[in-house]
């Protein structure tokens, strides 16, 4: 099932060059002049006017960005700015908020993620995320790790599966080294893969959350405030994590740290009060010389 | 009065003065156990100590530690120890002593004759008396005072032998006497109580410590008593109850132990009487009503707790389930013999046991595992939604076994119920006064494949059946009579069996829960 799944991808993902183009003209009319920002990769997320109400609350404002692929996208802004309402756009975890209702578009690949029959669970396993605080289940290191994959019947285990011949212990032990490798965790708990998740230390405990993620095959991974819940060591684990992720997966961070941002992504989006984003840009751009006063005030530490 | 005002930072000289209250507050803790004791007929109070009976003693005990108490107080009111009082003992310590002299002068004034009116009155000046000693005075005095005072006269009266082994006080108007045995004891726990507080408030020299000391110490002596309580119980059960129980229990022979009053029936062809067939009839409903309850309650749990919008649908059932495990036993017994026994076979049968006690249990489980998946953390349920796991899996993978200790909880406080529920089997299950070995349910082996609907049956699940807490309720209505030897000894025996499969069942539950812990937090 995996197997075609990828193949489809691969199929999307040539076809989107085309797609974005098409959708950047239009967006460009409705943008701010110094918005109209054209990402040097293939965009894999087009966002288009999205708008986020929570009840009478305008959290999010027309916002539109194109997200290119295999890079790192920032999201910085004060608290209350909507940055993390716009990630949790991108996966549709804000249907889980009753009170939350999204207009625009948001597309993945050329396909709107919000019209009529979109298949969540397909959808969020191409969108992974990543949780400010780690949320690892109780449960051992190693079920942690094929959660994932186990409830989406790509990996069998159980009784039953034992019983009929069709686990694949092999498989999973596999799939569990690979995600923990590419999470730079293998090495720390090769040796202790059934003990509880909840006995590692905060920063094992995200990098464990991303291996999570990382074990469902996503092509995004959408991580909100990864580190600020985690010490200075663990939080440059976390960077160093995040800057290899993007060879392979298109990362969107969302931080409050403005030095963070400069470290680890490519590009920068700056949300400011009022659910706004005031400017997006390479993230060089936007450090030296942002194009808005606003943006300026708030990097250089005036506004916050 | 020279250092009253001042603390010290560091307290680490043992003054005598700290040395003779903290004497004080373990004779208070002394005085409250040996009380305790005699209350329960542990020890008796005309037992001689050193020459006296026991409630002398007593009597001088408290006698001494009212004087000490108010010792403490002058001594610290004049200046002679290192202490910090507070202007006034406060408000709630003088409303008690206003209430504790008000009670004391209107018993007092009774014993010497005076009528309604008088006793009143000298209740009312009592209590006014005591509301400003303790009120107006520095706390040194207020909180001292008073309470030596009681102490003291509490003593008095015992060493006179106002109040000792041999009083009685026919309650006039009530059909009933009051005994010195349990009257002295009551006397001293409560003397006891008052000088021990007042004297651990001496002890931490008044102000903010001696408040938290004299708090600690009145805690302390209130959980001791509680845990009194519950020991007495269990103990005087397993005392009455041993005999019985192990009578003819012996280990080797040709089964490796015989245990006749647990493998036994009480017909006559038992040398022994035993408890078998209620035994197997309890343990047998425990199981039917937890199989009915746990499956739906954790299901309706879920619903409510899931799926279900937050709004008037969810708040009528939270009213109803509340409802439901407030209704007396009786109610859901009369239920299940007017609504189930007409249902299964027009007679009382186990089954119809087991499913009214399992409408018993519901509720609880009902509202224990609501509150246990209520808590499971949201970001468990946004971690596994977020790798695009759906609802149902989620709240079978993730939720509910983090919810499993709470559920197994509320199960143990349901099962501690119902396992000891009389009224609902009475009405509907029935079962013989002293049934023989053959009236055991056997569940088991019962069912039977038949080639018509319901293709399924189970004779002893339809039959009239005895459960532990029946039994003995059946036994003591009937006069402890019967074919068996020794009544008594039997019933004793009998209630002994009825709490320990019901802490065996506490057992089992609570192993469950704390292999479920481990396994979620390790």
């Amino acid at each position: 099932m995996s197997q075609t799944d990828t193949a489809e991808t691969t199929a999307n993902r040539t076809d989107s060059q085309e797609i974005s183009t098409t959708a950047g003209e239009t967006v460009e009319e409705t943008r701010p002049e110094w918005t109209s920002y054209e990402a040097a990769g293939q965009t894999k997320l087009a966002v288009e006017d999205l708008d986020v109400h929570y009840g009478d609350d305008h959290a999010l404002k027309g916002v539109s960005m194109d997200i290119p692929e295999q890079s790192v996208t920032a999201l910085i802004g004060p608290s209350g700015c909507g940055k993390s309402t716009f990630l949790r756009c991108l996966n549709r975890m804000n249907d889980r908020i009753r009170a939350a209702s999204v207009d625009g578009t948001v597309e993945l690949d050329g396909e709107n993620i919000y019209q009529d029959g979109v298949d969540l669970v397909e959808l969020r396993k191409r969108v992974g995320m990543v949780f400010q605080s780690p949320n690892p289940f109780p449960k051992s290191i190693r079920e942690n790790v094929s959660y994932g994959p186990r409830k989406h019947g790509d990996i069998e285990t159980g009784l039953l599966a034992k019983l009929t011949g069709r686990a694949e212990p092999e498989r999973e032990e596999a799939l569990v080294e690979r995600s923990l490798e590419r999470a730079a965790l293998w090495e720390e708990v090769n040796d202790r893969l059934d003990d509880n998740a909840l006995g590692l230390s905060g920063g094992q405990q995200q990098r464990l959350c991303i291996a999570r993620c990382l074990a469902v095959d996503p092509e995004i991974i959408l991580m909100d405030e990864p580190a600020s819940a985690l010490d200075p060591i663990a939080t440059s684990k976390i960077e160093d994590l995040i800057e290899d992720l993007a060879q392979d997966y298109t990362v969107v961070v969302v931080t409050h740290s403005m030095q963070q941002a400069a470290r680890v992504s490519d590009q920068t989006a700056v949300f400011l009060t009022g659910g706004e984003l005031v400017e997006y840009d390479d993230t060089e751009k936007i450090f030296e010389n942002p194009e808005s006063q606003r943006v300026e005030d708030y990097i250089s530490g005036k506004f916050g | 009065m020279s250092r009253a005002t001042q603390t010290a930072l560091i307290r680490d000289d043992r003054t005598l003065y700290e040395a003779v209250a903290g004497t004080a507050v373990g004779l208070s803790g002394v005085a409250f156990a040996v009380g305790l004791a005699a209350l329960l007929g542990v020890v008796a109070i005309d037992d001689p100590v050193a020459g006296f009976e026991l409630s002398v003693a007593f009597g001088a005990v408290l006698l001494a530690l009212g004087a000490a108490v108010v010792g403490f107080g002058v001594a610290s009111r004049f200046g002679y120890v290192d202490a910090a009082p507070q202007p006034s003992a406060g408000i709630v310590a003088a409303a008690a002593f206003t209430g504790i002299w008000f009670a004391v002068g209107a018993i007092v004034s009774g014993a010497v004759g005076l009528g309604t009116g008088g006793r009143l009155g000298v209740g009312v000046v009592l209590g006014g008396l005591a509301f400003a000693t303790t009120a107006l005075p520095r706390e040194d005095i207020g909180s001292t005072l008073p309470a030596g005072a009681v102490a003291g006269l509490c003593g008095l009266s015992l060493i006179t032998g106002v109040v000792g082994p041999g009083w009685k006080q026919v309650l006039v108007g009530y059909n009933a006497t009051l005994f010195g045995d349990t009257v002295v004891p009551l006397i001293v726990l409560f003397a006891s109580l008052v000088a021990g507080w007042s004297a651990a408030k001496a002890y931490g020299g008044f102000g903010a410590r001696g408040r938290n000391v004299g708090a600690y110490v009145l805690i302390y002596l209130v959980v001791c008593s509680i845990l009194v309580v519950l020991v007495g119980l269990v103990g005087f059960v397993t005392v009455k109850g041993l005999p019985g129980l192990f009578n003819g229990f012996g280990v080797g022979g040709a089964a490796l132990i015989s245990w006749p009053f647990l493998t036994n029936g009480a017909g006559l062809l038992a040398d022994i009487a035993g408890v078998f067939p209620a035994l197997v009839g309890t343990v047998w409903l425990v199981i039917g009503a937890v199989l009915f309850a746990v499956p739906t309650g954790v299901g309706a749990a879920v619903f409510l707790s899931e799926y279900a919008e937050q709004g008037r649908f969810t708040g009528a059932v939270e009213v109803a389930t509340n409802g439901l495990w407030s209704t007396p036993s009786i109610v859901f017994g009369l239920f299940g013999a007017a609504f189930l026994i007409p249902r299964f076979g027009n007679q009382k049968s186990l089954i119809a046991g087991m499913l009214t006690l399992g409408f018993m249990l519901l509720p609880l489980v009902l509202i224990t595992s609501r509150e246990a998946i209520l808590a499971v953390p949201d970001e468990y349920r946004d971690a596994s939604a977020a790798l695009g796991v759906s609802k149902w899996q989620t709240i079978r993978s993730v939720v509910l076994p983090a919810a499993i200790p709470g559920v197994t909880t509320g199960v143990i406080l349901g099962v501690g119920r119902i396992a000891g529920e009389t009224a609902p089997i009475l009405l509907t299950m029935g079962g013989g006064v002293l049934p023989a070995k053959s009236a055991a349910p056997d569940v088991l082996g019962g069912f039977r494949l038949s080639a018509s609907p319901p293709f399924v049956s189970n004779p002893s699940l339809l039959e009239a059946t005895s459960a532990l807490p029946y039994q003995l309720y059946a036994l003591i209505t009937a006069g402890l009579s019967g074919n068996i030897q020794n009544p008594q000894e039997y019933a004793w025996g009998l209630a002994l069996t009825l709490l320990l499969v019901v802490l065996v069942f506490y057992a089992i539950g609570i192993a469950t829960r704390y292999y479920f812990r481990r396994k979620l937090h390790q």
